[in-house]
């Protein structure tokens, strides 16, 4: 009945077989983007080449290949981390990717760090007292929270803090240091300030979203009979509250978490088109409207890989801290 | 519709359900608003003063007045004021909450057509059809419906180019909205197909030689109506929500039709010059309009209660 | 002095359609190492009953009237802190479903040291012993390792024999157990039974079974109670109940259990079922089923009084107990 390693191995090779097969999905619409989308001979050559010259090139660069062989050739420098040089920047467009991702990733941080800090104990407050008026006023909030798009909470700080009140930077990343090796805003006043609006912004949805969670898992937790049983147990409170349910509570709310966080990839473009925040989500929009097709797919790729990793991490995790999923298949 | 279903619909108006409406004063009134905004969306060409479509209508030289009950040039024609063209607020605020609205709800229609039928068919059939198509459905629900609809629809805008994009945007965004969230539908469908499949009734009716596909309309389906309408009611509000959002990144309507997403966007710039009703206004609106929405949709959780599928 | 002492218990559950009246003037005693039990049907308020001794109803329900003395303090009258000091301590719970009672994702030592932890002042070190011994004690096989276990890891009978250590651990003097064996396999219902039976002899622990089981009650314990829609309508030596049931529809319970010796026999049924809370009938609240009804039953709520050796609420009480020695009886 114990749960030995190689449980372990088969999940997570079973994990990774369904992260590769939709990787290998998002490499397939990466490559049909880039097999329909803007013509490369044109960005490389201009309009002024004869036709049997573009045939010629579009041979020699394999354009005529059948379609197998030119995923294949994709795929393959795909693996190695080539998908191409963007146009615009006429750099290798991971490269340029890699240079935003910081900024959009402080942006993740930011936000990931007010909702965990206050969508669990107000969540739990809510459904440890869920007639009090505190309660009942955090559900109205919230419900008025989820109805307020992200840009509309972005554009309402930036009014309200930047424009009218004045004590808020409207816009930008602010300055960045690199003690660590990497340019970043998170070590200094400066960099620091600039992010509290955009992460506020980029939270603003969520966090109702998570209390709202929070609070309906722990109320049906508490009324399940361990709870009932801790209590006959002559617990303190706060055991039976912050051990006995809270971890039964935040089970579920893991696995939400883990397809939130693709949901907080897109916002981010929301929150960093209003702020001008010089991450990824901004970058891609202006290579959208340039047409800049290696730097779509990149931006895509990334996404995707972003997207499957973050969902296999946390299945991984919920598998760790949940002692029952460890015997999957394996009812004692 | 038969005499026992009509009975159906009468005990229904006469039931706990009909009863607590009446009492919850915050679905009355929240039920009461949704219709103002679905009425304004229907009666918009004949509500408006202007028609903001029809360029001849508009004089640049009327832009940027403010709305009528603030101080400075304001003009009494411009009750909300114009924006940074000189169209009328007020006339381009109904027409814009007419497309939000016409989008959220085909959207929704075109999610749950496609839901329903994906969800009877993995129920029914099972096996291979049931797992692959459940297998999808995680998948895009690990996946988040604004990602999916970004890049697509960036993609459609860089392929079409933005002229021949603008024409099609209103379709593409409810194909986008409508084909990213089926797989909620399709789960509870199917819950609600396993659950009442080896039930006596339909045992019954497949004895007498009623067809899979009768069995499943009138027999499964009715009872899926409360969560459908629970579901429904918070997709048509995240989809209005969605349809905001990718107008606001230039995605969506384009500024000459514009949806209240775009409008917001247009008037975006103007807020640091002081012409904050250009944004303000309608972004007021849609909070309202979505609120509205959610609020009757948690009240109908409520009353309802029905089992959705959690995850 | 007795060492609980429930007097006119009532409980009630304020709800939109008006109040529940769930307990009625429910009273009974029990001393130190005796064995009481509850029985009735599901709904007539016998978990209620045992819940409420430690205050552990479920909401809205409360406590409306009468006194739980324990040890000659009122547990009604206690404060929160005071009652937690009690609860698991002095008195512990067994509960009807071990698969639903230990949290899913706590060890099996961490939810015992704890139940220790929370009563003593105790090194982790020290609660562990204590912890084995009682798994020990309770017959579970290398109960170290168990100690580690999660409570998936088991079965039914292995967790409500964990559940059964942990109301052991601090030396209660009662132990409630609410239908302990019903969610069980029935080969196992049987050990689980004598285990507990064992357990509370050699500890001399006063144990409250509540169950709709007479069978078990008869073998169990000394005195019962019998529970109907919220009432107690008969209490006496389980002997003496069994032998002589004086309110029928304790008799009605008693001709529905199977007959050991007399082979294919029909079971006996009471006809119809016991009212909901809020559908009680005026008059003796089982009257709509009982063979004895008379004028008198519909109108007066039958009070308790002593006959014989028991205690009993019915009107035709002498009448049903002239039948007992015509048959009928399980004896």
């Amino acid at each position: 009945m114990e749960s030995g390693p190689i449980d372990h191995l088969i999940f997570l090779g079973k994990r990774l077989l369904q992260a590769t097969l939709v990787m290998f999905v998002i490499s397939l619409i990466g490559f049909s983007i880039q097999d329909n989308l803007g013509d490369p001979l044109r960005e490389l050559l201009g309009q002024s080449v004869s036709e049997a010259e573009r045939q010629a090139l579009r041979d020699q660069m394999g354009l005529n290949d059948p379609f197998l062989v030119q995923y294949g050739r994709f795929l393959s420098k795909a693996v190695q981390g080539d998908l191409g040089d963007s146009y615009f920047f006429k750099r290798p467009a991971l490269d340029v990717i890699a240079d935003k991702f910081i900024a959009t990733l402080e942006l993740v941080i930011g936000a990931t760090l007010i909702i965990v800090f206050i969508s669990v104990p107000m969540g739990c407050y809510c459904a440890i007292k869920p007639n009090g008026w505190i309660s009942r006023a955090v559900m109205g909030i919230s419900i008025v929270g989820i109805s307020i798009p992200v840009f509309l909470t972005a554009i309402f700080c930036i009014y309200l803090f930047s424009v009218e009140l004045g004590w808020m930077p409207s816009f930008g990343r602010g300055e960045t240091t690199a003690p660590f090796g990497w340019e970043s805003g998170f070590f200094n006043v400066d960099g620091l300030v600039h992010l509290v609006l955009p992460s506020i912004s980029l939270a603003s949805i969520m966090l109702p979203l998570f209390i709202r969670l929070i609070r309906s898992e722990m109320m049906e937790v508490l009324e399940s009979e361990y709870i009932r049983f801790a209590w006959a147990k002559g617990l303190n409170k706060y055991r039976v509250w912050f051990l006995h349910a809270l971890k039964n509570t935040l089970l579920p709310v893991i696995t939400v978490g883990g397809v939130q966080i693709g949901t907080m990839l897109a916002y981010t473009i929301l929150t960093e088109t209003v702020f001008q925040w010089p991450g990824m989500g901004f970058l891609f929009l202006e290579a959208v409207n340039r047409v800049d097709t290696p730097l779509i797919i990149a931006y895509i790729i990334v996404v995707g890989l972003i997207f499957v990793v973050t969902n296999t991490v946390v299945d991984v995790i919920y598998t760790l801290v949940n002692p029952t999923v460890r015997i999957a298949g394996k009812a004692s | 519709m038969t005499a026992p279903r009509m009975m159906a619909l009468r005990a229904f108006l006469a039931s706990d359900f009909i009863y607590r409406f009446r009492r919850d004063k915050v679905a009355l009134v929240s039920f009461l608003v949704l219709l103002a905004f679905v009425l304004a969306g229907l009666l918009a060409p004949v509500l408006a003063p202007f028609d903001p479509y029809d360029p001849a209508s508009i004089d640049i030289m009327n832009s940027e007045i403010p709305p009528v009950w603030t101080d400075g040039a304001t003009d009494p024609q411009f009750l909300l004021g114009t924006d940074a063209q000189g169209r009328d607020m007020l006339s381009t605020i109904l027409y814009g909450t007419r497309i939000s609205l016409t989008i959220g709800i085909f959207a929704v229609m075109l999610q749950m057509v496609l839901g329903i039928s994906i969800g009877l068919l993995s129920g029914y059939v099972g096996g291979r059809v049931d797992a692959f198509f459940m297998r999808l459905a995680d998948i895009q629900l690990s996946l988040s419906t604004l990602m999916v609809a970004i890049v697509a629809l960036a993609v459609f805008q860089a392929a079409f180019g933005t002229e021949l994009y603008s024409d099609l945007a209103i379709f593409m965004l409810i194909m986008v909205i409508g084909i990213a969230e089926w797989p909620q539908y399709a789960r509870t469908i199917r819950a609600s197909v396993l659950a009442e499949k080896h039930k006596e009734y339909v045992d019954a009716a497949r004895v007498i030689g009623l067809g899979p596909g009768r069995i499943m309309v009138r027999h499964v389906l009715p009872n899926t109506l409360s969560p459908l309408l629970v579901i429904s009611t918070v997709q048509v509000a995240n989809a209005i929500i969605s349809e905001a959002a990718l107008s606001f990144l230039g995605l969506g309507m384009p500024v000459t039709k514009p949806s209240l997403g775009s409008l917001i966007n247009s008037g975006f710039e103007f807020i640091f010059s002081g012409s904050w009703w250009i944004t303000l206004i309608p972004s007021v609106v849609l909070v309202v309009l979505i609120l509205t929405i959610n609020l009757l949709g948690d009240w109908l959780r409520d009353v309802l209660n029905p089992k959705l599928y959690k995850g | 002095m007795a060492l609980l002492d429930v007097s006119n218990l009532n409980v009630e559950f304020p709800t939109r359609h008006g109040t529940l009246h769930a307990l009625r003037d429910v009273s009974f005693t029990l001393d130190k190492g005796e064995r009481l039990g509850i029985v009735g049907e599901s709904g007539a308020g016998k978990s209620l009953a045992a819940f409420a001794i430690i205050n552990l109803l479920s909401k809205p329900g409360r406590i409306s009237g009468g006194t739980i003395t324990f040890e000659g303090q009122d547990l009604t009258a206690m404060d929160t802190d005071a009652l937690r000091s009690i609860r698991g301590n002095r008195i512990s719970m067994i509960f009807q479903d071990p698969m639903m009672t230990l949290n899913p994702v706590l060890t099996i030592g961490t939810q015992m040291v704890e139940t220790l932890q929370a009563h003593r002042r105790i090194s982790h070190a020290e609660a562990k012993r204590i912890a084995i011994a009682k798994l020990r004690e309770v017959t579970i096989p290398s109960p170290e390792e168990r100690f580690d276990s999660y409570p998936h890891e088991l079965s039914g009978g292995m967790r409500q024999r964990v559940v059964i250590a942990i109301a052991l651990l601090t030396d209660p003097s009662i132990i409630i157990a609410d239908e302990p064996t019903t969610a069980l396999d029935v080969t196992i219902q049987a050990e689980i039974m004598a285990l507990m039976l064992d357990l509370c002899e050699t500890h001399d622990v006063g144990l409250i079974l509540i169950t709709h089981d007479l069978g078990v009650v008869s073998e169990v314990t000394q005195r019962v109670n019998v529970m109907y829609a919220g009432r107690v309508i008969e209490t006496g030596s389980t002997r003496d109940i069994i032998d002589a049931p004086k309110h029928p529809y304790t008799r009605g319970l008693i001709a529905a259990l199977p007959q050991q010796n007399e082979a294919a026999q029909r079971l006996n049924q009471i006809p119809g079922s016991m009212p909901s809370l809020d559908g009680i009938p005026p008059g003796c609240a089982f009257n709509p089923r009982c063979p004895h009804v008379g004028e008198r039953c519909r109108r007066e709520i039958p009070a308790l009084r002593a006959l014989g050796e028991q205690q009993v609420a019915c009107h035709s009480a002498e009448e049903v107990a002239a039948l007992a020695g015509n048959g009928g009886s399980a004896s």
